[in-house]
């Protein structure tokens, strides 16, 4: 018995010196944003106040301003879905120079966010090189003001957005396209399927488990992970005005700016809970493309 | 053939000495200073080198000449300026001297306890000279020494304005004569006012020019924020108005909205924009690019407040932290790095002026420089009126009204309403403030 009993709590012992690791690394700054959110906090403590904290962000009209930008931001994801799709199956097909595509389209994943924000930055600047070419082009109707202009700074962000993290689609989507069986594809041609129905009844139904892993991955991006995004494209404010203000901004703001640490951590355990309702079909997503691979 | 010169040392006589020497090392670190060293000890966590180039080596310069303490130094980065020190200081861990930034920065630490009152520690002549400012005075006592000034100015182009027949040594002094010069730049077709306003801070400049046009004292600002006065009454947005009104006549350079401050100034320094908003760090080298063609002034008068037309001069500071072992040390220090040999190298060091009234100006040599050190450093001045606005304030008002209006989706009036609830909503989520800055009021409009 004693001896079973051993036997069977090895393995968890084996891990125990990780699992304690991670719960101090992890855990326990948690658990202090989860006791901070319900106090006033001032310096490093302060009073208890119960829900107070909640009250307040729920009730300003800032914080929904920035969720609703964040929900916002999801209209990115099928544009990345489609383009990184429509690139994959074009470097699947080994277009000419294919492999230097690979490279270039992964380039900007590579490089740090704030290094391409501050280089789109100035591109879209109103006096900068994309408005110049657009007057060039005698096209001067769309030479917008493109971060300095509340109604149309988001959307420069989505196009960073999409542009960069398209190339994580991309790798994901080519990776997936080169374990296909190739026969199927080719007996779809032997048989006379052009080139948008061999896509559409053999590709896509044998990519759906790794399309909906980078679905939800993206998701989970547009919600809490476009920090670096705003920060830089919206002059370090979330702005112009608050027009590119989101949720992870408005902690941030709340810690470092306002010096509220507790509304910070109210709001850093709404966007946890949120995001932790994200990671289950994150993992089922995964299961599923592993499933396919199989 | 030579023999060789390594020695012939044991297996055992190698350990020994590592052991010896490990020990050593172990000890040193672990005794505490007075062990190794029979004298005073100071850390100084300090910030500036990022605006001002050179101020590392005038704290390295001085500590390494000062005799009667040795001082550590560590500069902060700029996002931990006021959150590393709190947290420290909470720890009973802050430095003995630590750098302040003027009002609210600094004063939330003195409400939280964290900064030491200075007077009676530092020597009152040092302290007036040093120029703390009204916004470093809290409950009767001074929270810092004065470091080095930032005049804050409007700044034009002259060569801009001679094109345009505008006399270059008589800038506008009124609102209506700014409409006219601004009048007279457009036809000429040049862009009249303006800079960059992307990143926030040409909003938070305006405001600290504009804001006091219509004030009686900084005290009456405060009491826009606890609630006794209301940013709704037409005085106190007039200057958003005024804001509107530039935009609305078409004064403003069009790429304002899409670039940052810096990039904004740079264009009056490269005479592509007429008038804009300066800081007295930037003159020595604009002044040098530009032959001298930079002017300075007060931003013309509208308001009727007995701030109005009053030079704005923000001073950068240091302080005595609570938790400071030797207070006095500290202090002796700070009186130090006044002392007439150290504001000379302080000068020296950054090509810039310290705040210190009893600086030997005659070692300046730009007209220009010294004209400013003249007439803002030295006449009657205030400080920036945003570094007593609360944070969520600045976040949430003070910078979007002005993007907004500069990009036409504001009004001036609207631009008050959303002050207004802003004020509203930081008494909401800072109750326990709204007392703190009751009491500052008081501070702020007696008399210095």
């Amino acid at each position: 018995m004693t001896n079973s009993l051993s036997i069977r709590l090895k393995p968890y012992l084996y891990v125990l010196p990780l699992v304690a690791l991670l719960a101090f690394v992890f855990g326990y700054p948690l658990l202090r944003i989860f006791e901070f959110s319900f106090k006033l906090v001032r310096g490093v403590d302060g009073p208890w106040i119960g829900l107070r904290n909640y009250e307040l962000i729920l009730s300003q009209s800032l914080f929904w301003e920035s969720v609703l930008h964040n929900i916002q931001l999801l209209l990115a994801i099928p544009a990345m879905v489609v383009i990184s799709l429509l690139i994959s199956i074009l470097l699947f097909e080994r277009i000419a120079g294919w492999r230097l595509y690979r490279v270039i389209v992964f380039v900007p994943f590579v490089l740090a966010i704030p290094i391409i924000a501050v280089v789109m930055k100035r591109m879209f600047q109103f006096s900068g090189p994309v408005n110049e070419v657009l007057r060039w082009a005698s096209l001067d109707f769309l030479a917008l003001d493109w971060i300095g202009s509340s109604d149309v700074a988001l959307w420069t962000v989505m196009i960073l957005i999409v542009w960069r993290e398209s190339a994580l689609g991309i790798i994901l989507f080519l990776a997936r396209l080169l374990s296909l069986d190739e026969a199927v594809l080719e007996a779809g041609r032997l048989d006379g399927a052009n080139w948008w129905q061999r896509v559409w009844h053999i590709i896509l139904p044998q990519m759906r488990g790794v399309i909906e892993f980078y679905v939800v991955v993206s998701v989970i991006t547009m919600l809490a992970s476009v920090f670096a995004y705003v920060y830089v494209m919206g002059g370090g404010r979330g702005g112009p005005g608050t027009a590119t203000m989101v949720v992870e901004f408005y902690i941030f703001n709340a810690l470092i700016r306002t010096s509220l640490p507790g509304i910070a951590s109210a709001a850093s355990v709404l966007l946890f809970l949120v995001s932790v309702l994200l990671i289950f079909p994150m993992f089922r997503a995964r299961r599923r493309a592993r499933e396919e691979e199989a | 053939m030579s023999k060789s010169r390594i020695p012939n040392i044991s297996r055992r006589d190698f350990v020994r000495t590592s052991a010896v020497f490990g020990t050593a090392a172990a000890l040193g670190g672990v005794l505490p200073p007075f062990a190794r060293a029979q004298e005073k000890t100071l850390d100084m966590w300090w910030w500036g080198e990022q605006e001002l180039p050179g101020l590392q080596k005038f704290v390295d310069g001085s500590i390494a000449a000062y005799k009667d303490a040795a001082v550590k130094s560590m500069l902060q980065d700029t996002a931990v300026v006021i959150s590393q020190f709190q947290t420290a200081a909470a720890a009973g861990k802050a430095p003995d001297i630590q750098y302040l930034w003027n009002g609210v920065y600094h004063m939330e630490s003195v409400w939280l306890g964290y900064l030491k009152g200075l007077k009676g520690l530092v020597k009152d002549d040092i302290l007036a000279a040093s120029n703390p400012t009204a916004l470093s005075r809290f409950g009767g006592n001074i929270y810092r020494v004065g470091w080095y000034p930032l005049p804050m100015f409007w700044c034009y182009n002259k060569t801009l304005f001679e094109k345009a027949g505008l006399d270059p040594e008589a800038p506008p002094k009124t609102w209506d004569e700014l409409l006219a010069a601004c009048e007279k730049l457009k036809s000429a077709g040049i862009e009249p006012l303006g800079g960059g306003i992307q990143d926030g801070y040409w909003s938070e400049w305006y405001i600290t020019h504009s804001l006091p046009q219509n004030l009686d004292s900084f005290g009456e600002a405060v009491e826009l924020f606890i609630g006794d006065k209301d940013f709704r009454d037409p005085k106190y947005h007039e200057h958003w108005k005024k804001l509107e009104e530039l935009k609305t006549r078409g004064y403003l350079n069009k790429d304002m909205s899409s670039l940052e401050l810096y990039p904004g100034i740079d264009l009056v320094a490269a005479g592509k924009l007429a008038i804009g908003q300066s800081i007295g760090t930037r003159l020595p080298a604009d002044s040098k690019a530009t032959g001298g063609k930079i002017g300075y002034m007060t931003m013309p008068l509208f308001g009727k407040g007995k701030l109005a037309g009053v030079p704005v001069v923000d001073v950068q500071g240091l302080g005595i932290s609570s938790n400071a072992e030797d207070p006095a040390a500290a202090a002796a220090f700070l009186e130090y790095l006044n002392s007439p040999e150290r504001l000379k190298a302080f000068w020296d060091a950054t090509g810039w002026l310290p705040s210190n009234t009893t600086f030997d100006a005659s070692v300046i040599a730009d007209p220009s420089v010294r004209g400013l050190w003249e007439n803002w450093g030295l006449k009657p001045n205030i400080s920036n009126v945003t570094n007593l606005v609360p944070g969520q304030f600045y976040e949430r008002a003070a910078i979007p009204t002005g993007q907004q209006i500069v990009q036409g989706s504001m009004t001036g009036e609207q631009a008050g309403e959303l002050a207004a609830n802003t004020a509203k909503e930081w008494r909401d989520f800072n109750p326990d403030m709204v007392e703190n800055y009751r009491k500052w009021a008081v501070d702020l409009s007696a008399p210095m």
